[in-house]
């Protein structure tokens, strides 16, 4: 069978999922922005921690909503055949929204752990495990019953069950503090500078071959590249968190090291994009995807690659550890790695299983402005107050909250750039919105007729 | 320029010889932590007192060892800082301690709760991290003085109590907190029983004050208040 209609269904509704949790993300995001201004005001019922757990859970869960969403839609396209298992499908979203939905009001009553990133308490840690094996046993049936094995979908499926491995050791109790951090970081780290940099490799090669036309064994091969590089860099690299944790003074050096050639991957991944869209003679109309896919390429140097290096370096982290100097770097790292992946996904996917071509309309190129300039602009301002951060408090010495007060006005311009931020997602799910639901693979005219190697196999739409 | 089978080669080959070196460097880190953690010192208490920190995500607004939030005080010193009677006035009620600014939640927690909380941030703060929190490298003399280097002389003959709570919210000759007002010249406003009155319920005194009640024993107000009437 060519079709897949029920896998296109799964996959929006995914992503639908995604885009909901991402407004609630924002709204958490807020609550923090003007408790960081001295407006701490909703406090007793929400109070800091309470806010900083949801904002950064929601963000997790909506950034695999959206892998998922992706390889629902990727695989069974590769394989040429239809999702292995629909109902399988709809019970892993539904079990992944319930998952959502009780660790957030879980999170409001105070059940959780205190692990940074890891919040969700135990009992639910095992639902998660559940969740990720039907789904990986869904894709990965999909994979082998299929007409055909890429290498992009192989490598979406390695990262995805690679990610799902590295989820069990932060699920372990360890008595000292700095043997549970350790542990942590394999999670953290070990994601989103490892298997997560797989996944998104593995996604962009995919969106590219689509929208540029540009030879498949070429594409693959530099994949293959850009992925060496991560892990070659990105697994010692681990060392950054182990600074100042309690961990023998080695890893000073293997993770200066090491992390210090991170942002290769990420510039590779940058030129790449770049230069595929360049070099692809066939112009799928579909401009908007590729500047979300060309600009995740970008914008993840800029806030992983750059701004990481920034204070990678044991001479510099020693004094900007656990400031606002590090959120400003998470944000725009997220952003431009992840998120804007996602987005490019959607932007591609959308036209593709609706038949409805909105992004020649100005909020698609709104929303992509608004969006980015949004974020460089919070990542400005988290920037100025953390480097006064770490010059009132760390280097000059000054009291924690004294220094606190002397940035808050800098939290003013976070949430003015966060208003901007927000109004370009508003515009993309306005979007979302109109685009509609999928419809059925026979109502919606071929537009990818399943990209077999050799140019001009991308979209050709209605080119 | 390489093919696709060696570029695949060159990542298998990247992944897993990095993969292996990364397991080796992890088990040598195992074997070096509790020495270098003194876990053997991770009392009973201490354990507790991580579970609290665990099930009340404190790392939600403080970072320890760095990691963490950035919306209250990094709490690896703490107890180097602040000393324990300190942290047990402010854990009792940590408003009292910073009137009317950023809030922390008020835990109600028991005097054995506390004891743990206490007892776990101790053994966080002898940890060897390498050197973190360094020292500020840029500060100014007068912060480094207030950091508990050389106190004033005056100073030196306050009760301990004094130079534990006191000082982190009022200042003599400069030295000490700016919560509530410098100390100097104390005598010459309040007489002996106003001092004591004032110490023993200061809402009684002046209703809506940010002054808080310590519940002072009567020996500890009574060497306070001598020691205030030398101020003059
Ligand atoms: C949490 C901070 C805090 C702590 C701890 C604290 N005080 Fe105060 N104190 C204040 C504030 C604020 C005022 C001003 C109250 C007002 O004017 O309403 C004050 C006022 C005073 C005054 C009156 C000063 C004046 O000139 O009006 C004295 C005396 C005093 N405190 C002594 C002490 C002593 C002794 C201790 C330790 C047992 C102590 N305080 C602990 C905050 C504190
Ligand atoms: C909602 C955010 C929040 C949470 C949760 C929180 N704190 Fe705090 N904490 C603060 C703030 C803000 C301060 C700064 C003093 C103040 O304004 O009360 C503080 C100060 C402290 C201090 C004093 C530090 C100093 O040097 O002055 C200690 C100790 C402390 N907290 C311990 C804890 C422990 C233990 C927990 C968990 C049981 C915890 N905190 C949870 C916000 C929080
Ligand atoms: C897409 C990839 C990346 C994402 C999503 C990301 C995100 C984050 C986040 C959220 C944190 C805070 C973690 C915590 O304290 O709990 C962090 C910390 C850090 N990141 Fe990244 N990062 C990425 C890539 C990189 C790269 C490539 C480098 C180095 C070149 C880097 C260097 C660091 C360092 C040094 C810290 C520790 C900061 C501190 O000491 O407080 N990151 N990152
Ligand atoms: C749009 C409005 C947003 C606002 C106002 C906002 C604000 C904040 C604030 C104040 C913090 C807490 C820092 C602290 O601990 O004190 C935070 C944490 C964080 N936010 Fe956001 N945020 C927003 C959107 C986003 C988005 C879209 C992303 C991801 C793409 C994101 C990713 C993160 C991450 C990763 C952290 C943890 C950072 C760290 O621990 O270093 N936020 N945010
Ligand atoms: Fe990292």
């Amino acid at each position: 069978m060519h079709t897949q209609t029920n896998a296109r269904k799964i996959a929006w509704a995914f992503f639908a999922t995604s885009m909901l949790l991402l407004v609630l993300q924002i709204v958490y995001g807020f609550i923090m922005g003007f408790a960081h201004m001295g407006h701490d005001v909703l406090h007793d019922v929400i109070p800091f921690n309470v806010a900083r757990a949801t904002h950064t859970n929601l963000l997790v869960v909506w950034l695999l909503s959206g892998f998922m969403g992706s390889a629902y839609y990727i695989i069974p396209e590769e394989a040429e055949r239809d999702i292995w298992n629909a109902k399988l499908g709809w019970i892993q979203l539904g079990s992944l929204v319930l998952v959502g939905v009780v660790a957030i009001i879980g999170f409001h009553l105070q059940w959780w752990e205190g692990r940074k990133f890891l919040e969700i308490p135990r009992p639910l840690d095992y639902l998660v495990v559940v969740n990720v094996l039907a789904f990986l046993l869904n894709i990965g049936m999909t994979l082998f019953k299929g007409n055909r094995f890429t290498t992009t979908s192989v490598t979406l499926l390695v990262g995805l069950t690679a990610a799902a491995l590295l989820y069990l050791p932060g699920m372990i109790w360890f008595d000292n503090h700095t043997v549970d951090s350790y542990f942590r970081w394999w999670v953290v780290h070990l994601w989103v500078e490892g298997v997560w940099e797989l996944i998104m490799g593995a996604i962009l090669a995919y969106l590219l071959i689509k929208l540029t036309g540009v030879d498949r064994e070429v594409i693959e091969k530099w994949l293959y590249i850009i992925v060496g590089i991560t892990f070659l860099s990105g697994i010692l690299g681990t060392g950054h968190h182990y600074y100042w944790i309690g961990a023998p003074k080695y890893w000073l050096m293997v993770g200066g090291i090491f992390s210090a050639l991170e942002p290769l991957a990420f510039l590779a991944m940058a030129l790449y994009a770049v230069a595929m869209a360049r070099k692809g003679e066939r112009r799928h109309p579909n401009r908007i995807a590729l500047r979300w896919a060309v600009g995740t390429g970008i914008m993840s140097f800029v806030g992983a690659g750059f701004l990481g290096f920034a204070h990678t370096l044991p001479s510099v982290n020693k004094w900007t550890h656990g400031t606002l100097v590090t959120a400003m770097h998470g944000h725009l790292a997220f952003w431009g790695a992840y998120a804007m992946l996602i987005f490019a996904m959607i932007a591609y996917v959308l036209p593709e299983i609706t038949g409805r071509k909105l992004y020649t309309k100005w909020r698609a190129e709104w929303s992509f402005w608004t969006s980015n300039i949004g974020m460089i602009s919070m990542t400005g301002a988290f920037a100025v107050a953390g480097v006064a951060q770490v010059y009132l408090e760390r280097r000059m010495g000054m009291d924690f909250l004294e220094a606190q007060e002397a940035v808050e006005v800098h939290f003013l311009a976070l949430v003015l750039a966060a208003c901007l931020f927000t109004t370009g997602i508003v515009l993309f799910i306005i979007d979302f919105i109109k685009y509609g639901l999928p419809q059925p693979a026979e109502n919606v005219p071929v537009t990818s007729p399943g990209g077999d190697a050799g140019p001009g196999t991308g979209g050709a739409a209605s080119a | 320029m390489l093919s696709k089978s060696q570029a695949k080669v060159f990542f298998l080959v990247a992944t897993l010889g990095f993969s292996g070196v990364f397991l080796a460097l992890t088990f040598d880190t195992m074997r070096q932590i509790p020495e270098q953690t003194n876990s053997a010192e991770i009392s009973e208490s201490a354990l507790r007192g991580r579970h609290i920190w665990d099930r009340k995500n404190c790392m939600g607004c403080h970072t320890i060892l760095g990691e963490g939030a950035y919306y209250a005080p990094e709490l690896t010193r703490a107890v180097e800082r602040r000393g324990e009677e300190w942290l047990r006035i402010f854990l009792r009620d940590p408003e009292a301690m910073y009137p009317g600014r950023r809030r922390m939640i008020q835990y109600n927690f028991t005097e054995d709760e506390i004891t743990d909380v206490i007892a776990f941030l101790e053994w966080i703060g002898n940890i060897d991290a390498n050197g973190f929190p360094f020292d500020p490298d840029m500060a100014p003399t007068a912060a480094i003085a207030a950091a508990g280097a050389e106190a004033p002389e005056v100073l030196q003959a306050a009760p301990t109590y004094y130079r534990n709570v006191c000082q982190s919210c009022h200042a003599v000759e400069g030295f000490g907190g700016n919560t509530g007002p410098a100390l100097d010249g104390v005598a010459t406003r309040f007489n002996e029983a106003e001092l004591h009155q004032w110490l023993a319920d200061p809402q009684a005194v002046r209703p809506g004050t940010t002054m808080p009640n310590l519940n002072l024993a009567e020996d500890v107000r009574t060497e306070l208040v001598t020691w205030l009437l030398t101020l003059d």
